[in-house]
């Protein structure tokens, strides 16, 4: 089974978060997922654009669906804002046709193609755990994770609101953990899986988001985890890039190396450190890689 | 019948008044039907008097029994017993964010305390309307199931960090009052919650709308008074600055431009102040170019956003209409 989309990776992941991009490109082609690019595609807009300008938002994510749709394709993408922002406007569009139509009266003036609904909203995490053979997975990792505690952050908006998550979020997802397991490490059950890494409190309440990221890293590390991955180019920046100004905001060390999850994907599947940008990385986990034979 | 363990955090003073956690297990073979506070109630009577919960109408109305169950905050009497245990196991805790007064009970006195911060009452004031029509309470109908259990409060994850934030529950509430046509002041509170601890804080989760138990969506509450009060003008914060620069970017570059977006949200001192972090970032590559990839035929958009500026078409979600039996 050939498994195509049209790629939507986020404006973080082509600029602060290259890596992520890069990963996610690396595994992709070695699953045999093929990841179409989408040259009219712009910024969804992230949780902002609905508060400032709702019509314009979903005029934005119609454009978006649209080009997509006009593939033949569903809509992959890598970060959680952006896979809850599209999945919204679509799920909006394909509940509420009046809105559709609304919609599409202003996008078609302006020479974008209406949208039909007829496409889905898919993390490319949700494809790799959901969509591609178990098997082919397994036979990929050249280098298991040798039992390596990981602390799966799945991302606020990897999960809720469950009801316009095309049932893969909610309390009970366990992909990440899924995926941990088949890499051959083992998951950590901790107090902030599934809680806020603050990105988007990040300029508005800094202290604060830094305390979240203080929380979640110190409450992974107390549970046992050596390695902290997540599916969001925004989590990455904030319990990665910004770990050392939580260090500084709460007093305490962390040190608890965060990866994009298609890094420690790429990794276990023999991809090269320099394809996968790990040096990219605040806090190096070159020596857990080492420690558990995977570099 | 399947047997379940019940681990129940248990708080209790020691000699010197000092509250002591610890956590303990009861097994109960029940059907899997049962509610969490029938279980509670032939725990206390059959096993263990000393278990302390709250409890009153049993029918997901008062909002008295809310209790932490297998990680959530629930409704212990809305809550089936098959749908949280986890291999069996069934963990009971006292609400998170407020101060624990005895086992699963906790003093909601700083809950209702924000709840009051909102002034939750009709105002007099220049903005009351003479006559309220129908559709007036496809606003104020979203959020008037509310019953104050609190389950929302106890699962922000900004309350976690955060003193000053009024929460989600008093917040919707809050836009109830904004959305009803009979208030007078709708624009000073607009005013006072987009201060600090306000709308902004808020960090768009979404675990409110997750765990309430009466689909309120509190979140959705906050986005709507947050745009409302973004028409009110007031912008002056960092949180409807960075709320702002996106529109503009999205017609100029198509993607954010995340080069200006810091001095944008937070002005030039406030930028100064995160050169530090900025530094950190740089240091393995992270900072963005000034000049971010244009999206083709992102002039599309400048016409969309100029067609809607021009005809603003409402795309507001609306309560369903209650209708009295």
């Amino acid at each position: 089974m050939s498994l195509e989309f049209a790629y939507y990776p986020g404006c973080a992941a082509k600029q602060v978060q290259k890596e992520a991009d890069w990963a996610a490109q690396a595994v992709a082609r070695e699953l045999g997922i093929t990841l179409h690019a989408m040259p009219q595609a712009t910024c969804c807009g992230a949780v902002s654009l609905r508060e400032s300008k709702p019509a314009f938002s979903l005029a934005v994510a119609a454009r978006i669906l649209s080009e997509a749709e006009a593939q033949g394709r569903h809509l992959a993408t890598i970060c959680n804002t952006c896979l809850q922002t599209l999945s919204h406007a679509n799920y909006r569009f394909k509940n509420e046709p009046e809105l559709l139509e609304k919609i599409n009266g202003v996008i078609t003036q302006a020479g974008v193609r209406a949208y039909k609904a007829s496409i889905n909203v898919y993390h490319l995490l949700w494809v790799i755990t959901d969509q591609v053979d178990p098997a082919l997975l397994r036979q990929k990792i050249k280098k298991p994770l040798n039992g390596m505690r990981v602390a799966p952050f799945y991302g606020c908006h990897n999960l809720r609101p469950a009801e316009i998550l095309a049932a893969k979020g909610g309390e009970k997802a366990d992909h990440l953990d899924r995926l941990i397991e088949l890499l051959g490490g083992a998951p950590v059950a901790y107090s902030g899986h599934d809680k806020c890494c603050g990105f988007h409190v990040m300029l508005s309440d800094a202290r604060e988001m830094r305390t979240m990221v203080a929380n979640n890293c110190l409450n992974a590390k107390d549970a046992g985890a050596e390695v902290m991955i997540s599916p969001c180019t925004l989590c990455d920046m904030a319990m990665g890039a910004y770990q050392k100004p939580a260090e500084d905001a709460v007093g305490k060390e962390i040190k608890l190396p965060e990866m994009n999850f298609a890094q420690l994907l790429g990794m276990a599947m023999g991809i090269s450190p320099e394809t996968l940008g790990i040096s990219r990385l605040h806090v190096d986990p070159s020596a857990v890689l080492a420690a558990r034979k995977v570099l | 019948m399947p047997v379940y363990t019940f681990r129940i955090q248990r708080n209790q003073k020691n000699g010197q008044g000092v509250l002591e956690s610890r956590y303990q297990e009861y097994t109960l073979e029940l059907p899997e039907t049962t509610t969490v506070l029938n279980a509670l109630e032939e725990l206390k009577a059959d096993q263990d008097g000393t278990i302390t919960f709250r409890q009153s109408c049993r029918s997901a109305i008062c909002g008295s029994c809310a209790m932490k169950i297998s990680g959530r905050t629930r409704l212990a009497c809305k809550t089936h017993v098959e749908t949280v245990a986890r291999n069996g196991v069934i963990e009971l805790a006292p609400m998170a964010n407020q101060p624990v007064l005895k086992d699963l009970v906790v003093d909601i006195g700083p809950f209702f305390r924000k709840v009051h911060q909102i002034k939750p009452y009709l105002e007099e004031g220049p903005e009351k309307a003479a006559s309220v029509d129908r559709t007036s309470y496809d606003q104020v109908n979203h959020v008037t199931q509310c019953i104050m259990c609190g389950c929302c409060y106890s699962d922000c994850t900004m309350k976690e960090v955060s003193d000053e934030f009024i929460g989600p529950a008093a917040l919707a509430k809050a836009f109830r009052f904004v959305s009803d046509p009979r208030e007078g002041q709708k624009t000073a509170r607009l005013q006072e919650l987009s201060e600090a601890g306000g709308v902004w804080s808020c960090t768009r989760c979404a675990m409110c709308i997750d765990s309430c138990p009466k689909d309120v969506k509190p979140m959705e509450a906050i986005v709507k008074l947050r745009t409302r009060g973004m028409e009110k003008g007031f912008v002056d914060g960092p949180g409807p600055r960075h709320a702002l620069a996106f529109h503009q970017d999205i017609q100029k570059w198509g993607d954010l431009n995340e080069f200006t977006l810091l001095q944008r949200t937070v002005g030039i001192l406030g930028s100064i102040a995160e050169l530090g972090t900025a530094f950190h970032l740089l240091k393995r590559g992270k900072i963005p170019s000034p000049f971010p990839h244009q999206a083709k035929g992102v002039e599309q958009l400048r016409t969309i956003y100029q067609l809607l500026e021009k005809n603003p078409i409402d795309v507001e979600t609306k309560a369903k209409e209650v209708v009295p039996e």
